[in-house]
């Protein structure tokens, strides 16, 4: 008999509240990109049938899921969306304006409910928005409203692209070799857009699946297809619009036309990132241990026939190859896209621009643009903050932007490139620029040193980042919170990266962020400077010069060099960290950073260019600034990596020569 | 072994699921994230008991259902149909196209574990 009497008590559903979050996190997201979707599409012509009913599924799985964990606000809240949409997927309204924000701030009220649930805080009351809702749904619903024309999949079928009539045939061998049918429909939707999806009972009885499907496929790929049990052939026609629509799954541009909202799952396996941070220490220690296998074989060169010697060091060449490559590769599989971050903008854009009453577009640029996990992680509040900050001091009210001459909406690009090992992310807005005279006045008045003269860009930077800055008497909660642009800047510092702002009055303000793609391994000059050696990152070496003493210029208490019909302030290592120096004649200088935030570094000589393992500081009362954290160079001795960025700021701010290392415990 | 089929588009709702059936002996669970993963699974081996939500992607549950009820290897198989709580209408469609029992979500553990029981053909019940 099967227990009757099971301790049915001990099932409790909030065990599952993990998977529940995460589950709303996916809802939710989706949700807000469909909604963009839809109100880029307004006014415009027929509506996406399948934009609606993915939003209601999505309202509905919220819905579903929320009961579950008992958490009646977010049910009941989700029950209302999906009412609406509902009504809107009848046809028997059509989707407004009202309608879009009471279903945009619906969803965040939504979002806050849940949130709140989460931090076991109090929930943010819902009655107000599902009274709003209700209120639309009974106008709409009312009889005499025209139906909107609601446009069928077939009807968007992308030009150029062909149509297809696919038939999977499912077999325990195809399950065994992870081909599904659901593994088929995800090719589909990633190469193109499904039309229809339907089983089928073929004639021996079997279950056979039929696709329609339009999309653009190469014959390889028929091939491959064929071998996993499916047949392809055209079907009758071809249709629709060029085949990028379907390219890009994520209609974020918000000029493009809607695209039907597929979210092509791919081929994707996830990990738990810890295991990748295992890994990486793993060929950290591997490209350690490699370093310190070149030093005993230095050891033992001379004691070795040249043949033999010949064949190791051919093996330890193979060898770098080989450490190099499987770094790399582990890199890659850390690498996720920035739109990861970007795809967030769009909504936190419009919500801020209706709660300022601005009129504010969004572009996205370079969302592909990978960087690694952990940068994307800490690079999100940072940019949401930069975002916030354009919306709401950047970019001036409709009103203002007329009286300037400028069109009444306020554009802002967020962009993406990498060069290097470096991404460089970009906040440009076409607003009203940094007030120079302001920023000035506030920082006098705010106790800040403020140099004489009228401020270069770097020095505003400088000063609008300082702790406890905020231009706007009233700290609001959109971009403030009181803190300022100074813990973007502590951010972008932590993670080795440089800010640079360039602003013009009445055209509008770019802040520049440069990052590191990746941490942990590097590739280094190391070079020595007094008794002592440091590694200086190699992505943030613009040149390296040799000068000769002779012609470094004493400049107060600065040195200087000419440099490429200009000015460079030098500063030696040696007297920077007390290290003692030999007189020398000639000098080696890093050039690091651009502009006025130049820096040449001098050395006694350089040694030479290694990979090394970045070992970061963290005890506050080791950790100095201009010094990004230690490595071991395989001789057992550990070398300090320097900071150029920081350093070439610290300089410029603070032009005193020597430079306190004390407890930098060496 | 009685081979149980759980769809539904929700992996938090599937874990519930599961985990509030778990008291069945001798009951092997597979799952399916929608309509045509459910199909899948019913070609490629006996199924004992079918627990189905009817909103999801690409193919409704009814329709599921409809194809379940049609195709002979599997006309009998009792289906729980357990939804979101909806209109009436769906109940409705829901029974005629031939749900064996038709319960909401959010839904109590032991109210699933139950039906299942009745529900399960008698060989598959038995102790092994």
């Amino acid at each position: 008999m099967s227990q009757e009497g099971a301790p049915l008590d001990e099932i409790s559903f909030s065990d599952f509240l993990d998977d529940y979050y995460a589950e709303c996190d996916e809802h939710l997201m989706g949700a807000r990109r469909l909604l963009l979707a839809l109100e880029t599409s307004i006014g415009r012509g027929p509506v996406n049938r399948s934009v609606l009913d993915e939003l209601f599924r999505h309202f509905h799985s919220l819905k579903g899921i929320s009961g579950m964990v008992e958490l009646r606000a977010a049910e009941q809240l989700a029950h209302h969306l999906e009412d609406y949409l509902r009504v809107l997927r009848a046809g028997e309204a059509e989707p407004t304006r009202d309608g879009l924000d009471a279903l945009f701030a619906g969803t965040q009220t939504l979002e806050q409910v849940i949130a709140a649930r989460r931090a076991q805080m109090p929930l943010p009351p819902i009655d107000a928005i599902g009274s709003r809702i209700a209120q639309l749904i009974a106008m709409d619903a009312a009889p005499g409203v025209a139906q909107p024309p609601l446009a069928d999949a077939a009807s968007r079928a992308p030009l150029g692209a062909r149509r297809w009539h696919i038939s999977f045939s499912p077999s325990q061998e195809l399950m065994a070799r992870g081909i599904r049918v659901d593994t088929i429909r995800q090719r589909l939707a990633g190469a193109g857009e499904i039309l229809s999806a339907a089983p089928r009972v073929t004639a021996d009885g079997a279950i056979a699946f039929d696709f329609v499907f339009t999309g653009r496929v190469d014959a390889a790929t028929i091939a491959a297809w064929q071998g996993d049990g499916v047949q392809i052939e055209p079907a009758e026609g071809t249709g629709g619009i060029a085949p990028g629509a379907v390219s890009d799954p994520l209609p974020l541009d918000t000029d493009s036309p809607v695209s039907p909202a597929i979210l092509a799952p791919s081929h994707v396996v996830r990990v738990d990132l810890t295991r990748l941070d295992d890994l990486m220490r793993n060929v950290g220690d591997l490209v350690i241990s490699r370093a310190r296998l070149g030093e005993t074989l230095g050891r033992v060169e001379r004691r070795l026939a040249p043949a033999e010697w010949r064949s190791i060091q051919e093996n330890v060449l193979a060898l770098d190859l080989q450490v190099r490559t499987l770094r790399e590769g582990i890199m890659r599989v850390r690498l996720v896209p920035v739109g990861e971050i970007f795809r967030r903008m769009p909504f936190v854009v419009r919500d801020l621009a209706g709660e300022t009453g601005k009129r504010v577009r969004l572009e996205l640029k370079g969302q592909a643009t990978e960087v690694d996990k952990f940068l994307i992680e800490r690079m999100m509040d940072p940019v949401l903050h930069l975002v916030r900050n354009a919306v709401s001091h950047g970019i001036e009210t409709a009103d203002e932007r007329i009286a300037a001459g400028k069109r009444p909406e306020g554009t802002i690009v967020l962009s993406a490139v990498s060069a290097g090992d470096v991404v460089r992310i970009e906040i440009a807005d076409d607003g009203r620029g940094v007030d120079a005279t302001a920023v000035v006045a506030r920082a006098r008045a705010g106790g800040l040193p403020v140099p004489a003269g009228s401020p270069d860009a770097a020095t505003l930077l400088s000063l609008i980042c300082a702790p406890g800055f905020s231009t706007r008497e009233l700290s609001d909660r959109a971009s403030g919170r009181g803190v300022g642009l100074s813990v973007v800047k502590s951010a972008v510092d932590e993670l080795s990266g440089a800010m640079y702002l360039e602003s013009e009055p009445g055209v509008g303000t770019t802040f520049i962020l440069d990052l590191p793609v990746t941490l942990a391994i590097t590739d280094a000059l190391i070079a020595r400077a007094g008794g002592d050696t440091f590694a200086v990152p190699q992505g943030s070496v613009r040149e390296v010069i040799e000068v000769a003493t002779a012609a470094m210029l004493q400049v107060e208490r600065n040195e200087m060099i000419a440099y490429r019909g200009g000015a460079l302030p030098i500063v030696r290592l040696s007297q920077l960290f007390q290290t003692g120096e030999a007189a020398r004649d000639r000098l080696h200088v890093f050039v690091v950073g651009t502009g006025s935030g130049a820096l040449g570094i001098a050395v006694d000589r350089i040694i030479g260019q290694r990979e090394i393992v970045v070992r970061t500081i963290t005890d506050p009362l080791v950790r100095v600034a201009g010094i990004a954290g230690a490595t071991d160079l395989g001789d057992g001795h550990v070398v300090l990596i320097l900071d150029p960025a920081v350093l070439a700021r610290q300089m410029r701010d603070r032009p005193s020569r020597t430079y306190t290392a004390g407890g930098l415990g060496r | 072994m009685a081979k149980i089929l759980i769809v539904d588009d929700s992996a938090t709702i599937r874990k519930m699921v599961r985990a509030s059936l778990r008291p069945l002996e001798d009951a092997e669970f597979v799952e399916a994230g929608n309509g045509l993963e459910a199909i899948e699974q019913i070609a490629l081996g006996p199924v004992a008991l079918i627990i189905l939500d009817l909103n999801m992607p690409d193919m409704h549950g009814v329709d599921v259902l409809k194809f379940v009820r049609r195709h002979h290897g599997c006309r009998d198989v009792p289906v729980i149909v357990l939804t979101t709580r909806g209109d009436e209408a769906s109940r409705e469609t829901a029974m005629t196209a031939g749900a064996t029992q038709y319960l909401t979500k959010p839904f109590v553990p032991h109210v699933l574990l139950s039906s299942a029981r009745d529900l399960l053909p008698a060989v598959a019940r038995r102790d092994a």
